[in-house]
């Protein structure tokens, strides 16, 4: 249930939000004009971490030795579930905030709108992690957290079903989704377990299978964004993987079942690396790369980006200041919470401090190479809209005697008319 | 009411003309202005006002995002008319609705007929089916999305029984009666309460006469219990119709609007595609549908009202 | 209907409502218990009863990572004012339309009724606007003015208005004859009288308030400002992730004293509106 919770934010959102709607007329409203006298700059985040919060305002507090002119940066917590809709309204009634935190999956519409103004794109920074943030070969957001995807792994669990730990089956060069299949299946056999569960999936954020189809080399959409991919020959064999893995090897949980790796309810979990702060000692972990699929080893990473409004009161300021946040000496501050995907700061050593929980082995293995070669999840403009359309023709996927295929065919058809706008 | 005003020292004395300006019906004009003025007056600012701004909007494609405003004449009616998800919306609104408010209001009478027995503890009782209504929506969902679960309580329960539950929240059926039960539980309370005090104001006495006649329990309730408190069914199916077509919550966290779109309902619509979507003037538009929807089912009560609601005026 | 029951009868009637009262209790009884777990334990399937080990350290947390207390104080007299501000309007509005023949009666209560039609979410970006020009962003303002004036305070009247139709107009009639004009009477002898109603109102205009989540998200910005449901989504771990035991916790203490309220007072509120009540 948490992973439903966690993530569709925009929508639980609402809780609230009966209703919804309207906007602006004025929109964009009398915001402008420009800044004489004391500058004040706003940012919205979703986090309220305290140490998050100590943090941002230290870097906010050595700005404004050297800028003077800066009266003051203030970091505006929104709820993560409402953040996008908050932001919008905010955006719609003129109130837009100088700087702001965007969610991966709202990155595209952001982008795409014009409303983020270019910001200082630093060659320190990898290129697979700026993709998501470009548009006409400008940056318009800086990628503040790039966390790669991997597998956690319960190890006390695996050892009760009598099955290989998967750090041998790495040794053994048989670390592959087939082997996962076979492990998930004995566990959930033996003790009544889940096998493996695709963290916040759900059977609703199907984005998050791209972390399984990037295996087989599928993909949602062809690069330009223009064809479906969703029947084509790679993502039948995915999905096929998939359908036969929840329904017949019974390796994953089925819909309408939850299994919380973090409680000790699975096996093993495909997320981002740092949930390994969700981790107790309440059993034995290891943490390791994504199996190799058909097409062999593959990395996708998960991402949130920093961008500066171009219709908020200080521009110019602002991108000042988001280019002092990132620059070599802060983004090595940030690092420590969120993973930076900067030349710099991909050594053992720097992740090291940052991770302690984590085995060096498989940070050089999972961050540096997921950073450097990692695929972004699916993105599209009009990705919202786009992406429950997908959702609601993939659900007759997920009953136990499916064609395959030809609810794939339907996911295309779905979904053609918005990708060829 | 139609009685003049009697006490005719407080009024000013008339000095121009024999028949005064301030008459007893013009005061009471005047006095009921003043007394409904903050109420009129907030109405128009808070309500009218920002209406027919929604109103202007729909007239309007607006992407916040991208900061465009520009005229679309009657486009997004016509999207409207043409869009080929809103009838399965409609339905799926129809059957929510008509859905929670026969449970909701039925199980409230239901409740409060159980507690208006004299019963030792049921001021406990009461506490508890009320308890709900002061919980956190956020807390209250999850916990019932691990009840709805395949493998969760109720199907546990079901076990027991020898019955082989559904999967509750992913079957196309199922999935909306998860939906309204959950809800149908968070709020219930509310009416049963009221439902309580108004069963407490109907006299002992006429049972106490339909007894000597000869009617049974079943009788009483439907000829003397449910006449006599339909000024309250009145109330509490008004709040409730115009609630259901209001609440989404749920939906967003149990269904995010599946399977398929067999949970998605209007305001849920609405939602994403104004906030999710970035189609505010169709959302507007949707808007401007769900008041129209509302106010019609309103006017439909109220004229009920005159046909089925004991006494009034 | 209010009679005594046999016991065979009694003892049926208490087990229907035993096993009513589950779905009720069940998911408060998890709420309260959960906040004793640590994090990890609150997903564990199935859920536990009660914690392996309650520990209340989600609870210090609370107040540790927001300042829950000065949330709680916000909360509490933005809900007492709305509340108040909505008993005086609601009930002047509610006589004057149930009792007073003026022009236009109908009309205007059909303009007041609208209110009640909005989810007042629809109305969110125009209120905001406003809101914005008058500089009341991230003040009370628009949590306190919306519901005392707009669409939440109409239902109030509405049930006022229901609620002056039904009551005998005898004592008033009396009254006006004495000589009191129409404000004293309204004060000195129907709003006594309509102490059951004030109660439904207070406790509807009290949870609305209380519960209110969209509008405090939109229009606070400064945590020292935030109401309850909004602070307790803002307890979230490094990458935006519910702290869920902390949450839990802090929904906790946002209930129970509602709850205990409702237990203290809910002897005036259902058996007073029973006497002249809703009916």
């Amino acid at each position: 249930m948490n992973t439903h919770l966690r993530n569709r934010r925009t929508t639980l959102a609402a809780l609230t939000v009966a209703g919804l709607l309207a906007l602006t007329a004025c929109g964009g409203g009398d915001g402008g004009s420009g800044s004489e006298g004391p500058v004040s700059l706003s940012m919205t985040i979703w986090t309220g971490n305290e140490e998050h919060l100590k943090l941002l305002n230290g870097i906010a507090a050595d700005y404004r030795k050297s800028h003077p002119e800066v009266k003051e940066i203030k970091f505006d917590t929104l709820p993560v579930e409402t953040y996008t809709t908050t932001l919008t309204t905010r955006i719609a009634g003129g109130k837009a905030p100088d700087l702001a935190w965007i969610l991966e999956n709202s990155a595209p519409d952001f982008v795409s709108s014009g409303a983020l103004v270019p910001v200082k794109d630093d060659p320190d920074v990898l290129p697979a992690a700026k993709k998501l943030w470009q548009r006409d070969g400008k940056l318009y957001a800086y990628p503040f957290s790039t966390s790669p995807y991997g597998v956690f792994v319960n190890t006390d669990l695996i050892k009760k079903a009598g099955q290989p730990a998967p750090a041998d089956l790495i040794e053994q060069g048989r670390w592959n989704w087939d082997e996962v299949a076979k492990i998930g299946s004995a566990v959930n056999a033996r003790t009544g377990k889940a096998g493996m569960v695709i963290r916040d999936f759900d059977y609703k954020a199907w984005d998050n299978l791209a972390s399984v189809w990037n295996g087989w080399g599928a993909e949602a959409w062809s690069e330009d964004g223009r064809t479906c991919g969703f029947d084509k020959p790679e993502m039948v064999g995915a999905m096929t993987y998939l359908h036969r893995a929840v329904f017949e090897d019974k390796a994953m949980p089925a819909p309408g079942t939850t299994a919380d790796f973090f409680s000790g309810e699975a096996a093993m979990t495909v997320t981002q690396i740092s949930r390994a702060s969700l981790l107790t000692d309440s059993f034995a972990w290891d943490f390791v790369p994504l199996p190799e699929g058909p097409k062999g080893p593959y990395d996708v990473i998960g991402q949130a980006g920093l961008g500066v409004f171009g219709n908020g009161r200080h521009v110019e300021e602002a991108t000042d200041f988001l280019t002092f946040m990132t620059n070599a000496e802060n983004s090595a501050k940030l690092g420590r919470f969120f993973p930076q995907a900067r030349t710099s700061q991909l050594d053992a050593a720097t992740l090291a401090a940052s991770n302690p929980q984590v085995k060096p082995e498989a940070l050089e293995e999972v961050v540096i190479n997921g950073i450097k070669e990692g695929k972004v999840k699916p993105s599209h403009t009009n990705q919202s809209e786009i992406a429950e359309a997908v959702r609601s023709a993939l659900d007759p996927l997920w009953t136990p005697d499916a064609d395959v295929e030809k609810v794939l065919g339907d996911v295309c058809s779905a979904i053609r008319p918005q990708l060829e706008k | 009411m139609k009685t003049l005003e009697r006490s005719t020292s407080a009024v000013p004395p008339p000095q121009r003309s024999r028949r005064p300006f301030w008459t007893a019906r013009r005061r009471d004009h005047a006095v009921g202005y003043l007394f409904i003025a903050p109420q009129l007056a907030g109405s128009v600012i808070f309500v009218l006002i920002p209406l027919v701004m929604v109103l202007w909007y729909s007239f309007h494609e607006w992407n916040v995002l991208a900061g465009t405003f520009h005229s679309v004449g009657a486009d997004n009616y016509r999207a409207l008319a043409d869009d080929p998800k809103l009838p399965g919306v409609l339905r799926n609104t129809a059957l929510f609705s008509a859905g929670l408010v026969t449970l909701n209001l039925g199980l409230a009478l239901a409740l409060a007929v159980l507690l208006n027995q004299r019963l030792r503890g049921r001021v406990v009782f009461r506490t508890l089916f009320f308890s709900p209504v002061v919980v956190s929506l956020v807390a209250w969902t999850i916990v019932w999305g691990f009840l709805l679960q395949k493998n969760g309580g109720i199907n546990a329960f079901l076990d027991l029984v020898g019955v082989q539950g559904p999967n509750w929240l992913r079957g196309e059926g199922t999935a909306m009666l998860s939906v309204v039960v959950v809800q149908v539980f968070k709020n219930v309370g509310l009416n049963m309460v009221l439902f309580l005090a108004a069963l407490q104001g109907v006299p002992q006495e006429f049972y106490e006469a339909a007894t000597v006649d000869g009617a049974g329990r079943w009788r009483q309730f439907w000829r003397i219990t449910v006449p006599l408190i339909s000024p309250t069914i009145l109330l509490t199916s008004i709040i409730t119709v115009v609630g259901s077509l209001q609440v989404f919550a749920q939906i967003a966290v149990l269904t995010q609007g599946g399977p398929g779109d067999s949970t998605t309902v209007l305001v849920y619509y609405l939602y994403q595609q104004a906030f999710e979507f970035h189609h505010f003037g169709y959302g507007a538009t949707l808007s401007v549908l769900l008041f129209l929807i509302v106010l019609v089912l309103t006017v439909i009560q109220w004229q009920m009202r005159k046909r089925w609601v004991f006494h009034e005026n | 209907m209010r009679t005594k029951p046999s016991p065979r009868a009694r003892l049926l009637l208490y087990g229907l409502l035993l096993v009513l009262c589950v779905p009720f209790v069940f998911p408060t009884w998890w709420m309260v218990t959960s906040s004793l777990k640590p994090a990890t334990e609150i997903f564990a399937f199935p859920p536990s009863l009660l914690p392996d080990h309650p520990e209340f350290g989600a609870y210090d947390k609370v107040f540790d990572l927001q300042p829950f207390g000065q949330q709680y104080v916000n909360s509490m007299y933005i809900a007492a004012v709305v509340t108040l501000g909505t008993l005086a309007f609601s009930s002047l509005a509610g006589y004057a339309f149930a009792r007073i023949r003026f022009r236009g009666q109908n009309a205007l209560f059909l303009v007041v009724l609208t209110g009640l039609l909005i989810p007042s979410e629809v109305t969110i970006v125009p209120l905001f606007q406003m809101f914005r020009d008058w500089d009341m962003i991230d003040t009370h303002w628009p949590l306190i003015l919306v519901p005392v004036f707009g669409a939440p305070s109409v239902l109030a009247t509405f049930i006022m208005r229901q609620f002056y139709i039904a009551l005998p107009n005898e004592l008033e009639e009396a009254a006006r004859m004495d000589g009191l004009g129409r404000f004293a009477t309204f004060l000195k002898i129907a709003l006594p009288l309509s102490r059951p109603a004030l109660a439904a109102v207070a406790i509807f205009t009290f949870l609305h308030s209380w519960n209110l989540y969209l509008e405090p998200t939109v229009y606070l910005s400064t945590p020292e400002k935030f109401t309850l449901p909004q602070a307790l989504t803002s307890y979230v771990d490094a990458y935006g992730g519910p702290m869920w035991n902390v949450q839990l916790a802090a929904a906790s203490l946002t209930a129970l004293p509602v709850l205990a309220v409702f237990v203290f007072a809910q002897r005036q509120f259902v058996e007073g509106l029973a006497h002249t009540g809703l009916k």
